[in-house]
């Protein structure tokens, strides 16, 4: 029953996967520039609100903010996402149907000795794995981490915002 | 492929993936009533969180709790999840136990993946669509399969080591997970009232995933012993990874090769 190990992203993997089957950006649904990305819901179970909800409504607030197009390479910010350790949002660039680039736009962990511990382990390879996981074939992950999910749901409303998933 | 009409949700303190999966050469209508129904699973998971939220202290679950109302006087879908969760309590052997829990009668357990699978039901049988997928945060319900007719594929994160998959499994219907990962241990041994965890990390699958999901929360607290309760259940399967890494697992466990 020895299994050689699957590099993951969390659930990165399923979405990331639908980037191969894409030709044609769909086009943008969000205004370019650079508006403050959406607060993320409290902690806990709040109830009503859709603001982490992604949709990708035209200016729609939390759906992330898309760069110009510069070239065949377009960069967009997801929105601040809370993953119970801190606020994360990621950036994303891709060029054609491939990501070429991910990173972390911005973080804020409390200074928390646990959630700093976190960060420096989990989020490297998130970065990592979002790239690693385009080829990978698994439509999404039981048990996943805080941490991978809120990553996971700011790259995916940056993905969107360039017109993909 | 047309790519998977998705959405994220964030609903009963997680995030929540809905992704549909259009059949091949599926109309603009048929995509249009894909995200309509998706809208629909939505309105389901708010509407769950509003009555089982205990994080909200007027929610019908928290005035339960404090005794303020009675069940009769919560709405229909309070009897029908403690009924639920009483099935849930005995064939777990009464290692799942919301009765068991501080501060009284407590479902989250249950009705996360409850609720979840309820969403489903609203994707399910769409016209020009082969298959959907409803995922809280990692636990799953699913029903069809892939656009080209694979089952569909789902990893069950490495407890000990986050950046990998300990496992992979074709699923049908549902898969739920509960172990320490990030948050460390956070069961609550209704033997002794105190949290523990015997295994790192329990799924289990089925075709119901409120069930799957009491029963994968009873499987990490009774440790490889609790195997024996899932096989003897219909149609649930189930895995432990000790903290050493042993595997543990029902003989029909659905392994991907």
């Amino acid at each position: 029953m020895k299994r050689s190990p699957i590099v993951i992203a969390g659930t990165l993997v399923g979405l990331i996967g639908v980037l191969k089957f894409h030709t044609t950006p769909v086009g943008l649904t969000v205004p370019a520039g650079s508006a403050p990305p959406a607060a993320s819901a409290g902690r806990g179970s709040s109830a009503g609100s859709p603001a982490g909800s992604a949709s990708t409504a035209p200016g729609s607030a939390q759906a992330g903010s898309a760069s110009q197009q510069q070239g065949t390479e377009r960069t967009a910010v997801g929105p601040v996402v809370d993953y119970n350790y801190g606020l994360v949002s990621v950036r994303v660039t891709i060029s054609r149907n491939k990501i070429v680039k991910v990173g972390i736009a911005s973080l804020n962990d409390g200074n928390n000795a646990r959630s700093q511990f976190i960060d420096q382990q989990a989020l490297p390879i998130l970065e990592q794995q979002a790239m690693q996981a385009q080829s990978a074939n698994i439509q999404g992950v039981s048990g996943a981490s805080y941490t991978s999910a809120g990553f996971a749901q700011s790259l995916q409303a940056a993905l969107r915002s360039l017109g993909f998933a | 492929m047309t790519p998977p009409v998705s959405r994220l949700e964030t609903v009963m303190g997680t995030v929540v993936t809905i992704d549909v999966y259009p059949e091949p050469g599926a109309t603009a209508a048929q995509l249009a009533g894909a995200r309509q129904q998706i809208q629909q699973a939505c309105v389901i998971l708010h509407r769950a969180d509003e009555i089982f939220s205990t994080w909200q202290p007027g929610s019908p679950i928290s005035r339960l709790r404090r005794g303020d109302i009675t069940a009769a006087d919560a709405p229909a879908e309070v009897a029908d999840v403690i009924a639920a969760c009483a099935t849930a309590r005995d064939l777990s052997g009464g290692w799942f136990d919301p009765w068991a829990m501080p501060g009284g009668f407590d479902p989250t357990g249950y009705v996360k993946g409850w609720a979840t699978q309820r969403a489903l039901a609203v994707l399910a049988g769409a016209s020009g669509v082969s298959g959907a997928m409803v995922n809280a945060a990692g636990d799953i319900a699913s029903v069809g399969q892939l656009p080209a007719g694979q089952r569909f594929r789902v990893g069950i994160a490495d407890p000990a080591a986050p950046r990998q998959l300990a496992e992979v499994v074709e699923l049908t219907g549902s898969i739920a997970t509960s172990g320490s990962y990030e948050r460390g241990p956070h069961l609550m041994d209704p033997r002794t009232r105190r949290p523990v965890a015997r295994v790192a990390s329990a799924s289990v699958t089925g075709p119901d995933l409120g069930l799957a999901d009491a029963l994968a929360t009873g499987l990490a607290v009774a440790g490889t012993a609790g195997l024996e309760f899932i096989a003897a259940i219909d149609g649930y399967a189930a895995l432990t990874i000790g903290f050493d890494g042993t595997r543990g697992a029902t003989g029909d466990f659905p392994f991907a090769c």
